[in-house]
């Protein structure tokens, strides 16, 4: 996986989305190389992140939470279905920004302590 | 407010981890951010991991929780919150030495301030899209 800007032949590659099976271009507009399917953020396990070489799991990574980096760049994690391995990658500027609205705000809407006392601080 | 859990759960089953500062068992162990000391008893949970004051961890556990097969013993900040389908909050860390993640259920002592402080980050920092345009 190399960062550098990719060749007219790798630009035009796709791959198939592993749960909604949109065909996806292997790269981003801005010329980063996508991970995950820009319509349901789903991504697929092919790389294992404790001994970092492939992995043999395959399996789809649901997007689980959104962490935000110093920078204040939105990371996406995912979590793979089958075995639970966590992975976090930066997010596209052609993700579906409503599925990632609702991951930032399902923790609290689901509070587990009362939210009113927060008011009063 | 009542909390939202119609059905019941089975009960967690207690771990026998090595706690303690030279790998011993122990009751307790100090938080590597803000050196508080830890009691392992936590109310809602039977694997405490983090501190609950600063809600940070250690990474000394391999693939599976508990069996301390790790040598990296870097500190894990906190970077984010999910919710599982019932409604159950999930800490999510990240190793500041080698960047492993690695998620565990929150406990009923963790600062509720410092919970909602990382579960906000997302929506204070600002969406990086306008959140008008998504809604």
């Amino acid at each position: 996986m190399s960062n550098d800007i990719p060749s007219s032949v790798l630009r035009t590659t796709t791959f198939q989305c592993v749960r909604c099976g949109l065909t996806v271009t292997a790269f981003a507009p801005d010329g980063r190389r996508r991970n995950h399917c820009p319509r349901c953020l789903y991504s697929q396990h092919v790389r294992d992140q404790v001994e970092g070489g492939p992995s043999e799991c395959r399996s789809g990574m649901s997007p689980i939470a959104i962490a935000v980096l110093r920078t204040g760049d939105w990371e996406l994690i995912h979590n793979c279905t089958r075995c639970g391995e966590l992975t976090s990658n930066p997010i596209c500027g052609d993700d579906n920004q409503f599925i990632l609205m609702r991951m930032a705000v399902r923790p609290l809407a689901q509070p587990p302590f009362p939210l009113e006392t927060f008011g009063d601080l | 407010m009542p909390r939202r859990k119609p059905q019941q759960r089975r009960p967690q089953r207690r771990k026998d981890v090595l706690h303690g500062p030279g790998g011993e068992r122990g009751d307790a162990f100090r938080c590597t951010n803000c050196r508080l000391d830890v009691p392992l008893t936590a109310p809602g949970t039977a694997h405490r991991n983090h501190c609950p004051h600063c809600l940070t961890s250690l990474h000394v556990d391999g693939r599976i929780p508990g069996d301390r097969r790790e040598t990296c013993r870097g500190r894990m900040a906190a970077v984010g919150v999910t919710a599982r389908r019932d409604g159950e909050w999930l800490l999510i860390h990240h190793c500041l030495a080698c960047g492993k993640l690695s998620v565990n259920r929150i406990a009923g002592d963790d600062n509720a301030l410092t919970l909602l402080r990382l579960a906000m980050r997302p929506l204070a920092a600002g969406p990086p899209f306008s959140a008008q345009l998504a809604l």
